[in-house]
Order: structure tokens, then C-alpha cells, then sequence
């Protein structure tokens, strides 16, 4: 892999130059208040290279909350029509556990029957991916993802040099079209400096079992004690899933505009963690105990997802620990107390 | 979010897109069931034994609903669908040669060719009788190819009976076995046997479990009691074959609703062979 340089003024005025060519939008981390958002932005001056976490994963650009999947007449059904909407995007400074979790979805989205209304989003975008330069108390992603996982997906990779440069691993090739004409010198720095630079941060927190060995885990501990304990201190909000960049499920609904004559069905955010989520015709809820989908969420990515994909399903970014009002969501807490109470 | 004419592209390979099919006929079976058979506008659905389908009204929404009729009916097939929510509430008010969307079929299938020179011991609960008909009328169709056959149907009381001549039918035949009963009866309503599933199976004289084939197919509540029956009878896990309902929302194996661990019931089911779901404790 090419590695150059860029001094990161440069950088800036690299990607403004980017907005003002509009050939695609460009998306990256701005403030707002004391957190932080992924957002178009209008000049690179709103960038901010320099965060702990944000708000929600960049999953939004290719699962929004809300998005069309058809378009209809009400009640005639020889008028249903796909909808496919997007357009070319390139995220600037996706921290690597997100680039991680993206390559989840890709595998969710395109294996088996291809879900075009994601791949179309997702193919059309251009990620440059970054290494966190601020701690953020929850994370936990250095011990959850293997190396080359995020560089699955990257185009790009930002490092922060301490000398004012950033540090850039070209991935791909779109990666390297991308920044031909953004002055980038060939980097001088020794493979230390870069490994030392991308480890700069050191995650606060850790999953107290290896990671490989949690489906096992987690099956033997399928009755302990662990998921009671923590499902009655939950308010079935959903915080945690909406936030989590591995969440993908969703829910379909239909909607008639004021006119009655044309409608659309969409698709919306959903969430194993909300109380009516495996509500069956019959009206048996297969998970109505809080502590049943308590389990199942974790499962879902200490057993299920790392059985099919072989990668961990989460990754470690903290964001559900941040959001949760009774403190219980973060994975590594639910491990800790299954170890404290074997 | 921003929306440039110029690159936005509209797009039909969508997995979501709905075929459209007619209604053709419709019968009330009990106080929530309707009977419903539908043609598809352009090409047979393509279905197998026990598979279901996402059925919708544009504006209303989208449910799945199983197929009740085996293959081989041309672009027709059969539903039976019960009231119990706003798009089945819609889809009862449908006439004749209104149209709906369709979406699949998806999901496994009874293995009906496999169990080919078997015996066949259906269990039926409810609206479980729905799906399993498709394969009941397979193998009635094709006697010679299975061998011994026996059907049991319960049901809550003598008003929720499905395909009630059909019944009638199968238990003149001489060729099968067909045992009934009802959980609870009014005084007088019903001369037949009363009592839950599971209490018909002492009626059961001569199956096999080596050579039978159990197909399970029931409200969530049935399954346990009926698989420690089977195993009374030394029926091995390989040997029953369930049918699972689920929350199916997309049909596609995307939006998770019907996840039961690391499987998809509308993808990896809802047909299983019990054996590769047992050790799964939230599959029953
Ligand atoms: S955020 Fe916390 S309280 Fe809300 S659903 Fe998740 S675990 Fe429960
Ligand atoms: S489960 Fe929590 S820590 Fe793991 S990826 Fe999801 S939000 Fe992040
Ligand atoms: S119904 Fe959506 S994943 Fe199975």
C-alpha cells in the first residue's frame, strides 16, 4: 500500500476545492454543541478531524432513517414502482471501527439477495477513513477488530502526524484518483512512526475475554444470570440500537400523501431492543421478556453475526454505552459482570 | 437530504418490487378465515410445498401469508388468510378482480420428493393446517408415492375448522388416516374427540419412527408438547420437520424481525428439519 503526505492545511483547501467541483457531496464530522455529527459540509472549514465519537455512525448515508423503497397509486397494485435514490458521496474521516462496521452491512446488504437500495448508496460513495486523534471513554474497538477489516472498505486512510501532516494510505485505486491534484509528497516517515501515530489513543476499555472466544462464551452463559439482571434496568428505548453502526434492521410502512392519490412504502430504523419487535401475526411475541431481547442484542453480535461473517458484530465504538439512560448497553459491562459472577 | 436531478436514478432491480396477481375467488371458512385464490398477472408463482409469500395492498402495507395449494395450479394459488390486523382486515373487503402485490415465494419448502417411499404423519394445529395442506394435497394427489399416511388436525373449537369438506373428505378415504379433535366444545356441537393435540396420539397404532416422517406445523405453543410425544414414539430429530412462524416482514433475509439466533426464519425456514434447530432455545 502507497502511504504519502500532506501537509494538513493543504488538506483543508484540498477539500474545499472538492465542494466547489460538486461532483459529489461531501460529508464529514462537524461540532454541534459539545458532540459531534457526520454532515454535508459547505466549506472545510466546519471539518473537525479532531473528535472523541459522534452522535450516530455514518450508517445514515446508506440506511437513512427513513428512505422510499416504492412509490403507488393507493390500492392499485399494478402501480407499485421501485425507488432507488443516490448520488455520488465521499465521507471524509470515518474513524476505523466505523469503517469496520460498515464492511458488516456491505456483507448484510449484498449476500444472498441484494438489497439495491443500499449497494447503489454504498457503491457510489468514496470513504476516507481516519484514526482517532481523541479518546472517548467507551470505546473498546482495539480489542473487538481485526487489523484489515476496515481497509475492506476504505478508499482512503488518514493518520495524524505530529508535525502538522497527515499521513495518507492510498487503499484503492478510486482512493488515488481521488486525491491526484492534492499536492500529497511521498511520505518520508518510518512504519513506526505511522503504526505509532495510528495507535495513538489507547481504548480506556476492553472485552475481558477474547473476542473469538465469545460465541462459545455467550452460549454457555445463554441462562445466566447476567441478562435478567440487566434487562429489568432496561426502558426498551432503543437508544442503543439506533446509535450502534452494526443495527441494520428495519421496518416497512406504508404512507398516503394529503391528496390520497399517490403513496409511497418506506423503509424506517427498527430495533430488537423495542418491545414489539418479534410480534407475530398470531400475536405471539416470541421476545417479550426485556431480558429476552436484552440477550438477543448482544448475541446478535457476539454469536450471530461473528458465526456468519466471522468478524465480531460489533465494534466497539462505545456509542450504546454513551446513550443508554440506565447504563447498562455497552457489551463490555455485560461481559464484565458475566465474569464477575461466573 | 439533498437531491440533484442529475444524479438521481430511479432503478427496478429492487427486491422490494411486488409481481401483481388477481383475485379470483373468495370463501368464508370460520368467524376470521377467508379463502382466498389468486392469479398472477404475468408468470406462475413458481412456489413449493409450505413456502409463503409477502402479500400487499399499495397505501395498506405488506404481510406474509402461506401458500395453502401445492404447485401445479398454473398461475394460481391458494390462501387462507385470518383477520387480525389492519391489511388482513383490508384484504377480506377485497372482490373479485382486485388486485394486490406479491413478493417471493420465499423460504424452504416441505421436502415432499425426498420423503418420497415414506411414511408421512402430519400434525396439524390451527391455522398451521393452512401451509401443511400444500404438501397434505401433494402426497394425497400422488398416494403411490409415499406409504402409510396419517393426518391429525386439532383445533381451538368447532367453529375455527379449516377446509371443512376437505376434511370430510379425507376422513372417508381408506387410503390414509385422519384423526380430529377439538380443544373445548360447546354441549352437543361436536361428536368427535375433544381434548388438545397431543391427546390423539395414543390413537396412533403402527407408525414406525424409522420410516415415518413427522410434519409439524402449529400455533408457537404446540411444538413442544407434540415433539415429546414424537419422541415417546422413538421418533429421531432428523425425522420431524417443523414449521416455524415468525415475524416476516421483508422476506429476504434483511430486516431481521424473524431472526431466531444466527438464522433467518423467512430464508433458512420456516421449513426445518427439527435436528438443526434444537439446540437453539428460542426456535420452540
Ligand atoms: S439504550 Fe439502554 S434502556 Fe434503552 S433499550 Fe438499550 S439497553 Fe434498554
Ligand atoms: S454494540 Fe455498542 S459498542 Fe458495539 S458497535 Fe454497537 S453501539 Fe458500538
Ligand atoms: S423477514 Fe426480514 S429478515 Fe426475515
Amino acid at each position: 500500500m502507497d502511504i504519502v503526505k500532506i501537509p494538513e492545511n493543504d488538506f483543508y483547501k484540498f477539500v474545499d476545492k472538492k465542494i466547489a467541483e460538486k461532483s459529489s457531496r461531501i460529508i464529514s464530522v462537524v461540532r454541534k454543541g459539545t458532540k459531534f455529527v457526520f454532515d454535508e459540509l459547505d466549506s472545510a472549514s466546519r471539518m473537525c478531524l479532531d473528535y472523541d465519537v459522534t452522535i450516530l455512525p455514518p450508517k445514515k448515508y446508506f440506511q437513512p432513517q427513513k428512505e422510499t423503497l416504492l412509490r403507488f397509486v393507493p390500492k392499485q397494485a399494478d402501480s407499485y414502482e421501485a425507488v432507488n435514490e443516490f448520488e455520488p458521496i465521499t465521507l471524509i474521516g470515518v474513524h476505523y471501527y466505523d469503517l469496520a462496521a460498515i464492511y458488516l452491512m456491505d456483507r448484510a446488504f449484498s449476500e444472498g439477495k441484494k438489497d439495491e437500495n443500499y449497494l447503489k448508496k454504498r457503491n457510489n460513495a468514496l470513504l476516507i477513513g481516519l484514526y482517532p486523534t481523541h479518546f472517548f471513554k467507551y470505546r473498546f474497538s482495539s480489542s473487538v477488530i481485526k487489523g484489515e477489516q476496515p481497509y475492506k472498505v476504505a478508499d482512503l486512510m488518514l493518520i495524524h502526524m505530529d508535525d502538522g501532516h497527515f499521513a495518507l494510505e492510498i487503499v484503492t485505486e478510486k482512493g488515488r484518483a481521488y486525491i491526484e491534484g492534492a499536492g500529497c509528497k511521498k511520505s518520508d516517515y518510518t512504519l513506526k512512526e505511522i503504526e505509532d501515530a495510528k495507535n495513538r489513543i489507547k481504548d480506556d476499555q476492553r472485552l475481558p475475554i477474547p473476542v473469538e472466544l465469545t460465541p462459545d462464551y455467550l452460549m454457555k452463559n445463554h441462562d445466566h444470570p447476567v441478562w435478567e439482571v440487566f434487562g429489568e434496568k432496561c426502558y426498551s428505548c432503543g437508544s442503543c440500537v439506533f446509535v450502534c453502526p452494526t443495527c441494520y434492521c428495519f421496518d416497512m410502512k406504508d404512507e398516503i400523501d394529503l391528496t390520497l392519490k399517490s403513496g409511497e412504502r418506506t423503509r424506517n430504523w427498527d430495533g430488537c431492543m423495542l418491545e414489539n419487535f418479534a410480534v407475530c401475526a398470531g400475536g405471539h411475541n416470541f421476545r417479550g421478556k426485556r431480558a429476552a431481547r436484552f440477550r438477543h442484542r448482544i448475541f446478535r453480535k457476539g454469536v450471530n453475526l461473528p458465526l456468519k461473517y466471522h468478524y465480531w458484530g460489533c465494534v466497539g465504538c462505545g456509542r450504546c454505552a454513551d446513550a443508554c439512560t440506565s447504563s447498562i448497553a455497552g457489551p463490555v459491562k455485560v461481559f464484565k459482570y458475566i465474569e464477575e459472577n461466573k | 437530504m439533498i437531491q440533484t436531478a442529475n444524479s438521481t436514478k430511479h432503478d427496478n432491480e429492487s427486491i422490494y418490487l411486488p409481481e401483481v396477481a388477481t383475485l379470483i375467488r373468495k370463501e368464508p371458512m370460520t368467524d376470521l378465515d377467508m379463502y382466498f385464490e389468486f392469479e398472477m398477472k404475468n408468470k406462475p408463482l413458481g412456489h413449493l410445498y409450505g413456502q409463503f409469500v409477502e402479500l400487499s395492498i399499495p397505501g395498506i402495507g405488506e404481510v406474509a401469508i402461506s401458500i395453502s395449494s401445492p404447485p401445479g395450479k398454473g398461475k394460481s394459488f391458494e390462501m387462507v388468510i385470518r383477520k387480525v390486523g389492519q391489511v388482513t382486515s383490508v384484504i377480506h373487503q377485497l372482490n373479485p378482480g382486485d388486485s394486490v402485490g406479491i413478493r417471493g415465494p420465499f423460504g424452504t419448502h416441505f421436502p415432499m420428493e425426498d420423503l418420497k417411499g415414506k411414511s408421512l404423519l402430519f400434525v396439524t394445529g390451527g391455522q398451521g393446517l393452512v401451509p401443511a395442506r400444500s404438501a397434505i394435497l401433494h402426497a394425497l394427489k400422488n398416494r403411490g408415492d409415499y406409504k402409510d399416511i396419517t393426518i391429525l388436525f386439532g383445533c381451538r373449537d368447532p367453529g375455527q375448522r379449516l377446509f371443512t369438506s376437505e376434511l370430510k373428505e379425507w376422513k372417508s378415504r381408506d387410503d390414509i388416516v385422519f384423526l380430529e379433535t377439538v380443544d373445548k366444545c360447546e354441549p352437543g356441537e361436536w361428536d368427535g374427540h375433544v381434548g388438545v393435540i397431543t391427546t390423539l396420539f395414543p390413537q396412533l397404532k403402527d407408525i414406525d419412527p424409522l420410516e415415518t416422517h413427522a410434519i409439524v406445523v402449529g400455533p408457537p405453543v404446540m411444538y413442544k408438547f407434540v415433539i415429546m410425544s414424537l419422541y415417546d414414539m422413538e421418533f429421531s430429530d432428523k425425522h420431524i420437520i417443523v414449521s416455524l412462524e415468525r415475524h416476516m416482514k421483508c422476506g429476504v433475509g434483511k430486516c431481521g424481525h424473524c431472526q431466531i439466533n444466527n438464522l433467518y426464519v423467512c430464508q433458512d425456514g420456516p421449513v426445518f428439519v427439527y435436528d438443526t434447530i434444537k439446540h437453539l432455545k428460542e426456535a420452540i
